[in-house]
């Protein structure tokens, strides 16, 4: 492992899109990042893991490959059998599949393998698309990410969801890494005993973790610092809910005690809609729209490890 | 040094942030954390009422450190780009000089300050170009003097001067231009 936390030999970047609540534009941003990387001669794969409800294919304007995760998971083809072209040069799609296969029924043999073949993919980024929900397997496909961006949009139910999400994710991590260096009973008895321990939430829970046994402090110090959720602001509608993104990750910081970074907000825009039902690639049938623009954006920051800081949004076009 | 990047981290800025920077930022979180946002709305299952004095607090504590920060870089000798900063005593004796603010006067505090107009009308949802009209007293661009009343409440609440001061002082001003505009007419 390098000091990022990727292995040396491995050549591609994971980014998982995620976020806990369904309908803020997760596959919509998905697909138009993976376009815009490709458009610059990056070679790129998506993959559909909302298994139950993927249609990532419609927001690249291309029906339904014949080949999806299912066959990877019950035909044994490798990963790179099923991946389908989306109409330009290096961008590619593995799909998900709308039956049968709920993230319940795979067992954890698949899951693993299905986490080798993503990381060895030979191409230069693998944007993974996931469901709403905190189901294990979405959490650990989340975590398996090097980038891991969570898509809100300003309203309370869907920022309430995804910090759920990310609290879970990161429940889920701290204890693979404590159970991994033999603070299991620990965690477990901070955990059940909650209550006597004076622990009403993750941050409380970390905090009296820290001092809870001799060592610990160094493996939560490392967990703590590797995990960092980009935060992703959609459909805004008026530049007074665009301060919202870095309201969010404030929160994050300061009372789940997470890292969180704001990555930038795209505004809401009716053509996107239409755009889908016709079944229209967005960034190709609109390149030069703002929503274009803000993805560009996204992409740009995400890659230079930049934010989006106070005071420094970006003025929303032709919105008041 | 190291207990200031400490204080920046608070206001969730980095290091090399500037004085412009720290006033934003605290801004922003000190409307967030005494307000009622649905980011913090959301988290309600970790969100006390103790959690967030204690935030306030720090923010508070944080803001303030950093100002004297600040202050005391500019007076280092060692440094020859002294930031624009204020100097309280030096500061407050300037303002008592100002007999009356002009539109003039007020962009003089305000560069002093090292507050720009971006910001302004950022935090206060008014239009730079209404701020930029007040300082070159671009009377004609205000529709009446309620409104231009209103926008200069706000422009000396955010320098942190006496609002009804310096409101009566430029009204003055107004109401002159006014009345020889209608004299003319």
């Amino acid at each position: 492992m390098s000091k990022d936390g990727r292995d040396k030999d491995r050549k591609n970047e994971i980014w998982a899109i995620g976020g806990g609540k369904g309908g803020t534009g997760k596959s919509f941003i998905t697909s138009c990042m993976g376009t815009y990387l490709a458009s610059k001669n990056k070679r790129v794969v998506l993959i559909d893991a909302d298994l139950g409800g993927a249609n990532l294919h419609t927001f690249l304007g291309v029906s339904k490959p014949k080949n999806s995760l299912t066959d990877f998971f019950e035909r044994k083809l490798s990963l790179n059998d099923i991946i389908v072209n989306c109409g330009m040069s290096d961008l590619g799609l593995v799909s998900g599949t709308l039956k049968s296969l709920e993230a319940e029924n795979i067992k954890y043999a698949q899951k693993v393998k299905l986490f080798r073949h993503i990381k060895s993919l030979d191409t230069d980024y693998v944007l993974i698309d996931l469901g709403a929900g905190s189901h294990g397997n979405t959490m650990d496909t989340f975590l398996l990410a090097d980038k891991m961006i969570v898509v809100i949009v300003p309203e309370l139910t869907a920022i309430e969801n995804m910090y759920h999400f990310v609290k879970n994710v990161f429940f889920r991590k701290l204890k693979m890494a404590l159970d991994k260096n033999g603070f299991k009973s620990i965690f477990h008895d901070a955990w059940k005993n909650k209550e006597s321990h004076g622990i009403r939430n993750l941050k409380e829970l970390t905090d009296y973790l820290m001092n809870a046994a001799d060592g610990i402090k160094d493996v939560l110090d490392k967990e703590m610092s590797g995990f960092s959720v980009h935060v992703v602001l959609n459909q805004v509608r008026s530049s007074k809910e665009a301060p919202i993104g870095l309201s969010v990750k404030s929160v994050c910081m300061k009372f789940l005690g997470l890292n969180a970074r704001y990555t930038g907000h795209i505004i809401y825009d009716d053509s996107v809609a239409k755009c889908i039902n016709k079944r229209q690639p967005f960034m190709i049938t609109y390149p030069f729209s703002n929503v274009a623009k803000e993805v560009k954006k996204l992409v740009e920051n995400l890659v230079e490890g930049k934010q989006v800081e106070i005071g420094k949004e970006e003025q929303l076009d032709g919105k008041a | 040094m190291e207990k200031h990047n400490r204080y920046f981290k608070i206001l969730e800025l980095d290091n090399e942030a500037s004085l412009a920077d720290v006033r934003r930022a605290y801004q922003h979180l000190k409307t967030l954390y005494s307000g009622d946002s649905i980011a913090t709305a959301a988290s309600a299952y970790d969100f006390s009422e103790d959690g967030r004095k204690s935030v306030l607090g720090e923010i508070d504590e944080a803001y303030t450190r950093l100002l004297e920060f600040f202050e005391n870089k500019g007076k280092d000798p060692g440094r020859k780009d002294k930031p624009k900063v204020v100097f309280h005593d030096d500061f407050k004796e300037y303002l008592a000089s100002i007999a009356s603010f002009s539109g003039f006067a007020l962009k003089q505090i305000r560069v002093k300050l090292g507050i720009d107009l971006k910001d302004m009308s950022y935090f206060t949802k008014i239009r730079r170009q209404y701020f930029e009209d007040i300082e070159i007293e671009r009377f004609s661009s205000f529709p009446s003097e309620v409104y231009l009343r209103g926008y200069i409440l706000e422009y000396a609440k955010y320098l942190s001067i006496d609002p009804v001061k310096v409101a009566d002082d430029y009204i003055k001003k107004y109401k002159a231009w006014k009345a020889a505009r209608e004299r003319k007419a």
